[in-house]
């Protein structure tokens, strides 16, 4: 059993990820995840394109001009990538914070959680992740996404899809130490002349920070990794003082309207 | 692997997938190991990471193997021998062979006959081709006596037998030259043979610049000597060549002029593919082998007469194969039981014998010409996983009977009612008169027993959960069968083998058959002529000494000793005497493994020794006495007579004691080295239903190689099928170059025909700079890739890209060419 | 390359909402409008046959929502367990249990005895001002692009199509108060202006130019003609509801345009 107040993550470093997907099939053999259609993309060796409500782990693989006498592992710069992407648990969790059900909750692991017995599949979650990440799966009507294996955590198990992940590309742990970890990394990359080795943890943005992290190589935005993710409770009060302003008109526009040309 | 067992004793890998953790350079080449041996591929990562170690792929397309490497170079599909060749050339040239190593480990001081002549002389031919097979007596070491006929040259033999150590000739003391300067010796041959092998001809016709090719060469040379390892992976990207076995001898040789066999970090890490395709040559699923190496005896051969005349032909005088009476006595012991006496030589006449070629292809081909009346289909899907499919297929319905065993209804199982034959109305169903009969089989969670993996560990699996419905363990069904069939046994001579069979087993008892295969002594050096033991498998014998040690997950030390059991004996990393000097030393501080202990008088060490473990490294060897106790202290390639690695093999090979480059069966290119284009000795099988292109042959301008992705697996029985396999790799695509597009006009994700001499088939284009069009002899050469997992069944479907391959036969293993062919595409 | 994306593909998810939810924009806005109509020309002792149809359009349209609602939800049986928790930070929250509040007091208001129906459209009135706002606020805050960046605008958007669909179903209810028609002028002015604004921002669709045309410019112009003439203003108030209408379906479909369309930032 883990100790209730343990915030864990997983860091995962694309830089040891050999695009095999285990982690990806591994998540669905544990969580009984269906299959997400059955369709060639021609993007690369990725035929499941994105997360979603069938996909909760899922392995980009980023494609650039080889150059013969270069590796992958060159320094020099970037030719096939893998990076396996997941729900970023975010430390404000747009998801979480729009959810009006209270379906989606943080667990004990700091994780970002969605009770599939309390989902009433409204969609509002869908859209107000800033990473695209949850879904509403479209025969069983509810909203999905990774669930940090709550389940396995819960007896002190290790998600499947870091189990399962044969070159710790997935490293799962407690957060804190995983940074440290994303830290000595970096440094030893960049020491190797893998300058272009960056950490994407959305810390400044209004999210606050995510609780799976990456290490990838070049711009993340290659990656689908947004550069100033937001947190969309950043809107509220613009939008409510909008929302107030034009009550307040409505409500003094329409007494004065009729105080004055209330009767034919 | 023939490659392997002449060059070093035993076919097997010669180090463990943990151990590639502590080399200092990796050269993954004719495999894709990231992604076809994905769990072994941490110890990459992890020696690149932890080491330093440089990874360097050499690989047509860059793939996911390339994307963790640190360099990869491209290369012409089928040119590896002109890149091999060239590092081998490097080497001997740079002076950064290892020559304390070679001198004293290897044959390359050895005086070979003077009437030997090389390609270089013959023009592609070595001495002794006499129109249609070679004869090796002119590769022998000087002063060595021919023996009658030499094994793994006949021609019913495939070429697991092997050389067993010298059964092609008696090695008295072979006569050396330990400077290394005589012109007969190996070393000078060698040199000689290899000298027209440069960096320009690896850039005319492997397509890789020169500049770049040196950097690598230098790059893992350099990484090899006292106090550095670097090790080879490779797996089907070689041994799928017309010229599979030279392709792994020439990476032998490098290795062995390297210093990087039986040292931590080094080795050749022959990648298997099934689970226990180690075990099934072990314990041979192939034909012309019996348990543990010992050769099956040929109809045509004097092996065949008697249990003396196959022993004396078979053992070598000095050296491990000494001890072949042992083995095969206790082999034919564990057989006929009590039945097997030394009066009736233990019952050696009712083995089978060979009567001709019964690989794959020799009997598929017999059961086109109708020839062949049933077939029992266990665990293969031919029909898919076969090259030229249609023929496969098509042979299929000329069976009276054919029995499938597998966990789904496969395209083997079907042929009669879906395959493309039948689409396209070429064949009926209602004029196929085979009859199916498909068992389905429990998998390998549903049933207990070992798998022996690719570098030899045998681990035992417990049953996870019952097999469902009917299925039962193909085990169970075999015991079952063997019953009926002994039940039927009539008294007539031809079933008093049947008869004579022990077949005691209870139903689905693994556990009875691994005692039966240890036999009943401590292990193989307990094991005696005379009928007294008993024994399934000589080299597995040990493992389950008073305890099934498969079975063990306790892993102590670098090895991880303790989990599994590897064969022999335990040893992980095979020839290990060979990280210790003739002295008996570490080379180096950094690279010991084992040594020996003057205070305990023995060898001792991270693993465990494969060597006598009290022989002293100054015993200076007894003719005398024979076998093991012949070969002196420093003599590491026990299981050779000589004691020495084989830098060249004096016989056991079918096409030659060194590896020469020859083209594809089906090429473009004309070799520029020799006259003789192709390996004269391979069995291109030519016939009506087995055509080839010409070469050149304007038709089809392009390469054509085929390969795996990592979400499918082979046939694709068992990935097509599950949902969560299919949909990550949904529908065969041709991975081909920008630059082929466009000349072909095709855009990514078009349709596209590939057409070879034996038919066309459809893929979508994969349009990707990873798949580079390269410049070869003074060309511009496009290639295409396709995975070859479709077929016409499963949740996904594509059509069958072994329809597009020729059966041909490589002539010591049988095996087709799967890598590098020609071929057209046009959009479909 | 200087905005690398992931192979051009979308890192959103679109919105899965369908037909349902637009409609019920229209209608919750239009509902809660009229609740605000109501109270204001009761209060001012309008007519009080606007004032029971403005009530009337107030209950039917928040008893129309719930179902338009619920039918959306991928587990309608499961509608209730919105009321499990009230959460200010969600807006769906917010307009789910003022739904629930208004369409209580906007029943009340026209079937309660006598004596409540006041204070109960009093109730609905506040509850409307919600009602016709707080959709905006729901788009608005998002992480769609095409949404949120419009947070400030949408819910003033709303309100005033809300607005300008209640007057104008009024004006075809055959109510022709002056107050009608100045509050519909109003609105259709706020929309023009807040057509010109997002016209000014990006390149609207094709919808949400339709919508803006049939919201802001064209009814304006036809009001400013209804001075004089009532066609005029029966035709401005019919075009009013079409614009109405198609400004809530133009704004979901762009948030799956909007979804669907690669990162850039
Ligand atoms: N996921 C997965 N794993 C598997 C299997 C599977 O089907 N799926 N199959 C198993 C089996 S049965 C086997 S035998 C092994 C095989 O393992 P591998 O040998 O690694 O398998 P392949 O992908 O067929 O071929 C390896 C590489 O050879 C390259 N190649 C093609 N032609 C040439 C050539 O002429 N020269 C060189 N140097 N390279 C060439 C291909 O591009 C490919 O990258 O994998 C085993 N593991
Ligand atoms: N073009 C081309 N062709 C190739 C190759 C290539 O690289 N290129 N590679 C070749 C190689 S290396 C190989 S190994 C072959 C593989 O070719 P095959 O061996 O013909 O193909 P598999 O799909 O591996 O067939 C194994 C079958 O066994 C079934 N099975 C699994 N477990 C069990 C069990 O416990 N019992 C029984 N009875 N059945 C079981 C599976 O469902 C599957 O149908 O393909 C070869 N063909
Ligand atoms: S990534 Fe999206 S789904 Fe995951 S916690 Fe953050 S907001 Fe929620
Ligand atoms: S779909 Fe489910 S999880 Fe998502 S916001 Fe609605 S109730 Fe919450
Ligand atoms: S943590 Fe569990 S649910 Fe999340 S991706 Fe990994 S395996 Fe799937
Ligand atoms: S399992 Fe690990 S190595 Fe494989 S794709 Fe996933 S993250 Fe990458
Ligand atoms: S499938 Fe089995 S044998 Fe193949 S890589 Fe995975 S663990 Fe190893
Ligand atoms: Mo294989």
């Amino acid at each position: 059993m883990q100790s209730e107040s343990r915030v864990t993550g997983f860091f995962t470093d694309s830089t040891l990820c050999i695009g095999c997907k285990a982690c990806e099939v591994a998540c669905k053999e544990w969580n009984g995840v269906p299959d997400d259609g059955f369709r060639w993309s021609g993007v690369s060796y990725d035929n499941t394109l994105s997360l979603g409500h069938s996909t909760w782990r899922h392995v980009k693989f980023v494609e650039r001009q080889p150059e013969i006498g270069r590796g992958g592992n060159a320094p020099q710069g970037i030719t096939w990538e893998f990076s396996s992407d997941v729900c970023k648990h975010c430390e404000n969790a747009g998801c979480l914070e729009s959810c009006p059900t209270g379906s989606i909750i943080r667990t004990e692991f700091g994780s970002v959680y969605v009770q599939p017995d309390i989902c009433n599949g409204c969609g509002y979650c869908v859209v107000s992740c800033p990473f695209g990440v949850i879904d509403r799966r479209p025969d069983d009507g509810r909203a999905f996404k990774c669930t940090m294996c709550y389940d396995r955590q819960k007896v002190g198990e290790t998600p499947a899809c870091a189990k399962a992940c044969p070159t710790q590309s997935i490293l799962f742990g407690d957060l804190d130490e995983l940074e440290r970890a994303a830290d000595r990394r970096i440094a030893q990359l960049h020491s190797a002349g893998m300058t272009d080795a960056t950490i994407w943890n959305p810390k400044e943005s209004s999210v606050g920070g995510t609780h799976a992290f990456f290490l990838v190589r070049g711009d993340p935005r290659a990656y689908n990794l947004p550069a100033n993710p937001e947190m969309p409770t950043k809107y509220l009060k613009p939008a409510w003082t909008s929302a107030a302003a034009a009550a307040a008109v409505l409500v003094v526009g329409s007494l004065l309207a009729f105080a004055v040309g209330g009767r034919r | 692997m023939p490659g392997l067992g002449t060059s070093f004793g035993r076919g097997g890998a010669t180090t463990a997938q943990q151990d590639l953790a502590n080399a200092d350079a990796i050269l993954i080449m004719g495999s894709s190991m990231a992604e076809n041996h994905p769990v072994g591929f941490q110890w990459v990562i992890e020696a690149r990471e932890k080491n330093g170690a440089k990874v360097i792929h050499v690989d047509p397309r860059f793939n996911r193997t390339s994307a963790m490497a640190d360099h990869w170079l491209p290369l012409r599909a089928g040119s590896d021998l002109v890149f091999l060749g060239a590092m081998i050339r490097y080497t001997i040239e740079n002076e950064r062979y290892f020559r304390d190593y070679v001198v004293h480990y290897t044959n390359a001081p050895t005086i070979l006959r003077d009437d030997f002549k090389d390609t270089e002389d013959l023009d592609g031919l070595f001495s002794g081709w006499d129109g249609k097979k070679y004869d090796p007596k002119t590769w022998l070491y000087e002063g060595a006596e021919p023996k009658e006929s030499a094994p793994g040259h006949r021609p019913s033999g495939g070429g697991h037998g092997k050389d067993r150590g010298g059964e092609a000739q008696n090695v008295q003391k072979p006569i050396r030259d330990e400077t290394l300067q005589n012109p007969r010796c190996v070393f000078q041959v060698l040199k000689r043979h290899f000298a027209r092998y440069t960096p320009e001809l690896v850039e005319q016709l492997c397509g890789i610049p020169k500049e770049r090719f040196l950097e690598i060469a230098d790059i893992y040379t350099s990484a090899s000597g006292p106090e550095k390892t670097a090790a080879i992976c490779y797996a089907v990207g070689w041994t799928q060549h017309s010229t599979g076995v030279q392709i792994i001898r020439a990476a032998a040789i490098l290795q062995l002029l390297l210093g990087n066999i039986g040292r931590p970090g080094g080795g050749i890490m022959a990648l298997r593919g099934h689970a226990s395709i180690q075990g099934s040559t072990d314990i041979p699923t192939l034909y012309d082998i019996l348990p543990g190496y010992l050769p099956m005896p040929a109809l045509d051969d004097n092996d065949a007469q008697s249990l003396s005349k196959y022993i004396e032909k078979h053992r070598s005088p000095k050296g491990w194969w000494y001890n072949i009476d042992k083995y095969i006595v206790s082999l034919l012991k564990s057989y006929y039981g009590d039945a097997a006496t030394r009066e009736n030589d233990f019952g050696f006449g009712w083995l089978p014998r060979l009567t001709g070629d019964h690989s794959h292809f020799g009997y598929w081909t017999e059961m086109q010409d109708g020839k062949l009346e049933g077939l029992f289909i266990m665990g293969q899907n031919p029909a898919v996983g076969a090259p030229n499919g249609k023929f496969e297929r098509t042979a299929l319905g000329k069976l009276k009977w054919l029995v499938v065993r597998d966990m789904v209804e496969n395209e083997s199982a079907t042929f009669w009612k879906d395959s493309p034959e039948v689409v396209k109305g070429e064949i009926k169903p209602e004029e196929i008169e085979t009859e199916v009969f498909l068992f389905p089989a429990a998998s390998h969670v549903e049933k207990a027993g070992t798998f022996t993996n690719t570098q030899r560990l045998m681990q035992w699996r417990e049953k996870a959960v019952e097999p469902p419905g009917a299925c039962r363990s193909d085990l169970q069904f075999m015991i079952e069968l063997g019953r009926m069939m002994k039940a039927r046994a009539t008294g007539t001579p031809r079933d008093a083998g049947l008869r004579a069979l022990t077949w005691d087993y209870a139903d689905d008892d693994s556990d009875a058959v691994l005692r039966e295969i240890q036999g009943n002594v401590k292990d193989f050096g307990d094991l005696k002529n005379d009928g007294t033991t008993t024994c399934g498998c000589w080299i597995y014998s040990g493992v389950y000494d008073g305890e099934n040690k498969a079975l063990k997950r306790e892993p102590k030390g670098r090895y991880a000793h303790g989990w599994g059991y590897a064969w022999p004996l335990d040893r992980r990393i095979l020839y290990n005497r060979c990280s210790a000097r003739p002295d008996g030393a570490p080379w180096s501080e950094r690279k010991k493994l084992v040594w020996w202990d003057e205070a305990a008088g023995e060898w001792t060490g991270d693993d465990v020794p494969d060597f006598t473990k009290k022989k002293r490294p100054d015993y200076p060897g007894d003719e005398e006495r024979g076998g093991d106790e012949a070969l002196p202290g420093d003599a590491p390639f026990i299981m050779h007579p000589d004691g020495a690695g084989w830098i060249w093999v004096p016989s056991g090979l079918k096409d030659g004691p060194l590896p020469a480059f020859y083209e594809p069966l089906e090429s473009n290119i004309a070799n520029p080295l020799y006259r003789q284009q192709t390996n004269p000795a391979a069995n291109k099988m030519e016939r009506d239903d087995n055509v080839y292109a010409t070469s050149p042959d304007p038709r089809f301008p392009y390469i054509l190689t085929t390969y795996r992705l990592t979400e499918h697996h082979t046939a694709g029985g068992m990935s097509r099928t599950l949902s969560h396999l299919a949909e990550l790799q949904p529908e065969l695509f041709a991975e081909i170059s920008p630059e082929l597009a466009e000349a072909a006009g095709v855009a990514n994700g078009d349709r596209v025909k590939i057409s070879t001499a034996r038919g066309s088939i459809e893929a979508r284009a994969l349009v990707t700079a990873r798949m580079p069009s390269l410049n070869v002899d003074g060309r511009r050469v496009h290639q295409v890739g396709l995975p070859y997992h479709f077929g016409y069944r499963g949740l996904v479907t594509g059509d069958v890209v072994n329809d597009l391959l020729a059966i041909s036969e490589e002539p010591n293993v049988r095996i087709f060419e799967s890598k590098g062919l020609t071929c057209s595409l046009s959009r479909a | 390359m200087s905005e690398p994306t992931y192979h051009d593909l979308p890192l959103l998810k679109p919105p899965v909402w369908t037909w349902e939810i637009p409609l019920y924009f229209f209608i919750g806005g239009a509902a809660g409008a009229a609740a605000v109509i109501g109270f204001a020309a009761r209060v001012n002792g309008a007519k009080p046959s606007l004032v029971r149809d403005a009530r009337w359009m107030a209950a039917i349209g928040a008893t129309a929502s719930a179902p338009l609602l619920i039918s959306d939800l991928g587990r309608p049986e499961r509608f209730l367990n919105m009321l499990r928790v009230f959460k200010p930070q969600s807006a769906m929250s917010v307009g789910v249990w003022t739904l629930a509040g208004f369409g209580a007091c906007a029943t009340g208001a026209v079937i309660a005895p006598r004596p409540l129906r006041d204070v109960a459209a009093a109730g609905s009135a506040l509850l409307g001002l919600v009602m016709s706002t707080y959709t905006g606020v729901l788009l608005g805050v998002t992480a769609i692009p095409a949404w949120n960046a419009h947070a400030a605008t949408l819910p003033a958007h709303f309100a005033a199509s809300a607005l300008a669909s209640a007057t104008s179903l009024l004006q075809l209810r055959d109510h022709d108060e002056p107050a009608l028609h100045a509050l519909a002028t109003l609105a259709a002015a706020f929309e023009m202006w807040t057509g010109f604004q997002l016209e000014r921002r990006q390149k609207p669709s094709n919808v949400m130019r339709t919508a803006g045309v049939l919201s802001g410019p064209l009814p304006l112009a036809l009001r400013l003609l209804g001075v004089k003439s009532k066609r005029a203003r029966r035709v401005a108030a019919a075009i009013t509801i079409a614009g109405s209408l198609v400004t809530r379906f133009a704004w979901v479909e762009a948030g799956k345009t909007s979804a669907a369309q690669a990162m850039r930032s």
